[in-house]
């Protein structure tokens, strides 16, 4: 499914199916998901359609949230001092972007997902956050990749103490995901203080993927910071 | 040669004595048109720059800063053109001031509340507010008026000192809010299942919060029914979506579970037992 396309593309998979039809300059894009289905003209004379994993916090709705909290079936207990490696699963959500050579436009989101929302902090001054839960892996877990993607997460823990890690919240705007078979992040974790932490995202391509189009990126959004300061603990 | 001697006289005339030639105040009027022109121009620069970039707040403050100064600087350039130094202008200003904050208190009043809302940020442009029994969405906070747009989708202007002195209702400026409704069950139906049912259904609607989980218990022993309680957290901004569209899915889904609403009813007693057969009586 993941990958770049002509727009005379038809793919079906895992319930899942998206055509681009029609020759010219007039097409017709359509895409068929659980029970949505969309149907959107395309004027382009020569572009292309990428279809990749994107930030998994659009669906269903863009303006709800930016962050992603990930809550951990089994909770880590870490070590003061201690830096490990462990990987999360997250929900994968599916952009479709046409693109040319002067520009990218989203043209669709979906996702076999079923979103869910949760705030992380007190309710005077918390963030809502699109919630997913996850097991705890040790190695690499293998994924339905339309489903879900795999998020390797370093950890160090520069506090004094022991920390007992419930869930971590991630910031869109930071997040670089890349795709071959399936979608994956490697993210890391700082853990600063007994209520305070860092999240940020490598950027570092790694072998043999693709990087995914950057949403934010592609509508010229700046970031003005690479990181997401966990203020109200890891519990 | 007359015509333009004429035109000259006339561009040349001086107004009343010591004033201004005509001249002077054309050049003064066209420096106030350009210093407007301008700051319309910057101003709708920054808005197309800035517009996905900053808060709908921080960019209407931003505008009107840019456009006030523009609009301040070519009115202190015109005004030397027609003879008033700056100096002058703020002596004249400051004494200009004292007599007009006396003459017009109110609009001075409005002027500094406006000035502590744009500070304290009660309101922002875009949140849905209730204010001295308006409620809508804020479409700007001005230096002297506030202007709401009523959820009927009218146009109301409070002055900014009404706005400052009343009590302020945000209803976005927390991320989630909670909301509540009251359902009730008949005596004979399983309160433990009705709750299950609706803790599943609040578990599956994407926009009821996971955290803080939502609240479903026994509230009351009433009259005709078992009332429950149901209690949910949705983000602010999408809150009444999810309000008007989970009291009727609750109905739905008790009532598939056999689980019905009862209407009020009463039980009488009588005193003495009633004489006569009703069936009988009936079949005759």
């Amino acid at each position: 499914m993941f990958g770049t396309y002509n727009l005379d593309v038809h793919l079906e998979e895992e319930g899942i199916e998206l055509r681009v039809e029609g020759t010219g300059r007039r097409r017709r894009y359509y895409r068929k998901a659980g029970g949505e289905e969309v149907e959107k003209v395309v004027y382009a004379d020569r572009a292309k359609l990428i279809v990749c994993p994107v930030e998994p916090v659009n669906v269903p709705d863009t303006t709800i949230s930016e962050h992603l909290l990930t809550e951990l079936t089994t909770p880590a207990v870490i070590a003061s001092g201690s830096r490990d490696t462990f990987y999360v699963k997250f929900p994968v959500e599916i952009g479709v972007f046409v693109v040319d050579s002067r520009d990218v436009e989203r043209i669709d989101i979906f996702t076999k997902t079923q979103p869910k929302y949760t705030l992380y902090g007190p309710p005077e001054r918390g963030i809502v956050c699109k919630w997913w839960k996850s097991d705890l892996y040790m190695e690499e877990p293998e994924v339905d990749r339309l489903f879900e993607g795999v998020m390797q997460v370093d950890v160090k823990n520069d506090y004094y103490q022991w920390m007992e890690l419930h869930h971590v919240v991630f910031w869109a705007f930071d997040m670089k995901i890349f795709y071959n078979r399936h979608a994956f992040m490697h993210a890391h974790l700082t853990i600063q203080k007994r209520t305070i932490g860092e999240t940020s995202f490598i950027t570092h391509k790694p072998k043999n993927m693709h990087k995914a189009v950057d949403i934010y990126q592609a509508k010229g959004l700046k970031k003005l910071k690479e990181k997401y300061v966990m203020e109200w603990g890891f519990q | 040669m007359n015509i333009m001697g004429a035109l000259q006289d006339v561009w040349n005339y001086q107004l009343g004595t010591g004033g201004p030639k005509v001249w002077e105040v054309a050049q003064f009027v066209l420096i106030i048109v350009a210093a407007i022109v301008i700051a319309r121009v910057i101003r709708t620069n920054i808005r197309r720059i800035m517009k996905e970039r900053v808060p709908k707040n921080t960019l209407s403050n931003m505008e009107k800063l840019v456009y006030y100064t523009i609009v301040f600087v070519g009115f202190v350039i015109a005004m030397s053109t027609i003879g008033f130094s700056l100096s002058g202008l703020l002596v004249a200003g400051g004494i200009m001031g004292i007599v007009i904050g006396f003459a017009s208190q109110t609009v001075v009043s409005n002027l500094i509340s406006g000035l502590f809302l744009i500070i304290e940020k009660p309101i922002k442009i875009g949140d849905g507010v209730n204010i001295d029994d308006v409620a809508g969405i804020v479409e700007d906070v001005r230096i002297l008026s506030t202007t709401i747009r009523t959820y009927d989708g009218i146009y109301t202007r409070l002055p900014n000192e009404k706005v400052f002195s009343s009590n302020i209702q945000n209803y976005v400026a927390h991320g989630a809010r909670r909301f509540s409704y009251s359902v009730g069950i008949r005596y004979r139906d399983d309160a433990d299942q009705a709750k299950e049912i609706i803790t599943n259904l609040l578990e599956s609607h994407p926009l009821v919060l996971k955290n803080p989980a939502p609240q479903v218990f026994v509230e009351e022993l009433g009259n005709s029914s078992v009332n429950l309680k149901v209690r949910m957290w949705a983000p602010s901004t999408h809150w009444y979506g999810v309000y008007t569209e989970m009291l009727w899915k609750i109905k739905v889904a008790l009532e598939k579970e056999g689980i019905q609403i009862p209407f009020p009813q009463r039980v009488v007693w009588f005193a003495d037992t009633l004489k006569g057969d009703i069936t009988t009586d009936r079949q005759a």
